[in-house]
């Protein structure tokens, strides 16, 4: 039925990103319920599920995004390299310099392309203009961006096409060199051409990066991840390699969802 | 497809006007053409005016008018000072007014939760906005004409337009705040930033080019400003030298001036003056309004690369 990419034998991955009975509320709505999740280094997880499931409420949840919502409340733990990221000496700055995230809607900054990509590390203190330089021209090259761009770094980022720009949202994303990339449908606003490439270029992150991927398209999770989490309610019905979630799910409820049943 | 009939004229064409049809249409010209000529009515007003003030005052510019001194009792003044002190009450205003209603506004509309402060807040501003300059005018005459015995003077004037525009400038920033959409804002704090680099990089820089024309807006208005300083800032220009630049020297601006001598003046040439100044500061501050167009798009396009 589906094309699964197979998960290399033996490998396990690193626990990069570990969440821990995550309850997330907005206000008095229980918005994710007792969430448990172990997203490995270097591979790709999906959340998948039906519109409202929570599982973007859950990805915000992984760089405190939820933060910068009044009445969000975070409890649980959610550890990276095995540190709450929610604990009392954990600084959300420092955070999201290791966790980055890829919106849903293209949102580059009205500056130009190279003020975008360098704008991370601007901002959290490098000055060096040649440094500067080769960091734009890197994570140009790995949002493959750089060819497209590379005589025009000085014009407006709003001129790029919407492919073109979610490439530089990521672009801008890796010049800070993280270690967990956040997507949250990173192309469901953009064209089959340009979704192909996003996915193609999910694949070459992953050599360097670990993916997190919200996706509402069940036949892109089976293209692009290794580990897939059913997401139904709030709740995380099932986890399990991809192959397996699609091949033979252990529950009814992922079962259905993925025959069509619902959502 | 026209049937072979309605050759012969005996059926109704399939794609042709029925009557119906056609007096919707007529409707929807004749508002068309009624909105437009509202639209220019409003062009012609303008020019109308403009070109009357011209034909009025065009006589008096000449340089010893513009450049010269007023006179008490005598034909020939000059509004040469009454420029200057225009110029150096729209700077003092400007340099009180801009930090404070700025930074008013980026605590209301980026840091404030909604709740009663934030309300409180808002509430006073807007009742600020609501006092008629001549009250406000009153009001500086008791405190620094008289309670803190200055006397006529620019500052005494400058600091009463201040409390009459802080609430403008203060609106203004903050509908160019909110007008940045909070993806941008989410994009920022994504990548590590705090609120302070949220707000200075990526928040202000979206929001100059209105700002700006808020700015230069409200310029406008302080250079025609008149009931408020008439009585802060006096009928007269500095005893000490005309071009004085002591913030504590009384400074008749020209809408003032232009006020006085058709009011109070006893100089014979009265008409002279008087639409001169009209003249003078009615240009001023057409220039201030096509210059806040300017500046703005400048602005805007050097922080974020587009137009608008």
């Amino acid at each position: 039925m589906f094309q699964t990419p197979s998960v290399p034998v033996g490998e396990e991955g690193s626990a990069k990103l570990v969440a821990e009975h995550v309850d997330v509320y907005y206000g008095t709505f229980h918005a994710i319920k007792d969430a448990s999740l172990t997203m490995r280094g270097q591979h790709v997880t999906a959340l998948i599920g039906p519109s409202g499931c929570g599982k973007s409420t859950f990805l915000r949840a992984l760089d405190r995004m939820h933060d910068l919502t009044p009445g969000a409340r975070v409890e649980g733990c959610i550890k990276l390299d095995g540190e709450d990221i929610y604990g009392p000496d954990a600084d959300p700055v420092v955070i999201r310099h290791r966790i980055g995230m890829v919106f849903q809607r293209p949102n580059p900054f009205p500056k130009t392309i190279y003020e975008n990509v360098v704008y991370g590390p601007r901002i959290h203190g490098e000055r060096n203009k040649a440094r500067l330089d080769e960091l734009a021209e890197r994570a140009l090259r790995q949002a493959a961006l750089w060819d497209e761009v590379k005589d025009r770094l000085n014009r407006s980022a709003l001129d790029l096409s919407g492919g073109q720009q979610q490439r530089l949202c990521i672009a801008r994303a890796v010049a800070l060199n993280p270690e967990v990339i956040l997507m949250d449908e990173p192309a469901s606003a953009l064209d089959p051409i340009a979704t192909s490439k996003i996915e193609d270029l999910i694949g070459q992150l992953t050599e360097q990066y670990t993916v997190v991927i919200v996706t509402h398209s069940m036949q892109q999770a089976a293209r692009v991840s290794d580990y897939t989490a059913f997401f139904h309610l709030g709740e995380i019905v099932e986890v399990g390699s991809t192959n397996q979630i699609f091949t033979h799910p252990k529950e009814k409820r992922t079962e259905d969802y993925i025959t069509g049943r619902f959502g | 497809m026209i049937s072979a009939a309605s050759a012969s004229g005996a059926m109704p064409s399939a794609i042709g006007a029925t009557r119906g049809v056609r007096r919707r249409r007529f409707a929807d010209a004749l508002a068309t053409v009624v909105l437009w000529t509202m639209a220019c009515s409003i062009i012609v007003m303008l020019a109308a005016f403009v070109l009357y003030m011209l034909y009025l005052g065009a006589g008096a510019m000449t340089p010893s008018f513009i450049f010269g001194q007023p006179k008490e009792t005598t034909a020939g003044g000059g509004i040469g000072p009454e420029i200057y002190n225009s110029f150096y009450i729209l700077v003092l205003t400007l340099l009180f007014t801009i930090p404070i209603a700025v930074s008013a506004g980026i605590y209301l509309q980026e840091y404030a939760r909604p709740g009663l402060f934030r309300t409180i807040v808002q509430f006073s501003a807007e009742s600020l906005a609501t006092v008629p300059s001549i009250v406000m005018g009153l009001f500086g005459l008791l405190i620094f004409v008289y309670t803190f015995h200055w006397g006529f003077t620019a500052l005494g004037g400058a600091l009463t337009l201040t409390l009459l525009n802080l609430p403008a400038l203060m609106r203004v920033t903050q509908e160019a705040l909110g007008s940045v959409p909070d993806t941008l804002r989410e994009g920022s704090v994504a990548l590590g930033g705090t609120r302070w680099q949220t707000i200075t990089r990526v928040v202000l820089p979206s929001a100059i080019g209105r700002m700006t024309t808020g700015v230069v807006l409200i310029a406008g208005r302080i250079f025609g400003e008149t009931a408020a300083l008439i009585f802060t800032a006096g009928l007269s220009v500095s005893v000490n030298a005309p071009y004085d630049p002591n913030p504590f020297h009384t400074a008749e601006t020209l809408a003032v001036h232009l006020w006085y001598t058709r009011s109070e003046s006893v100089v014979p040439d009265v008409y002279r003056i008087g639409n001169g100044s009209a003249l003078v500061l009615l240009i001023m501050v057409l220039l201030f309004n096509v210059s806040a167009r300017v500046v703005g798009r400048a602005l805007t396009k050097r922080f974020t690369g587009r137009t608008s």
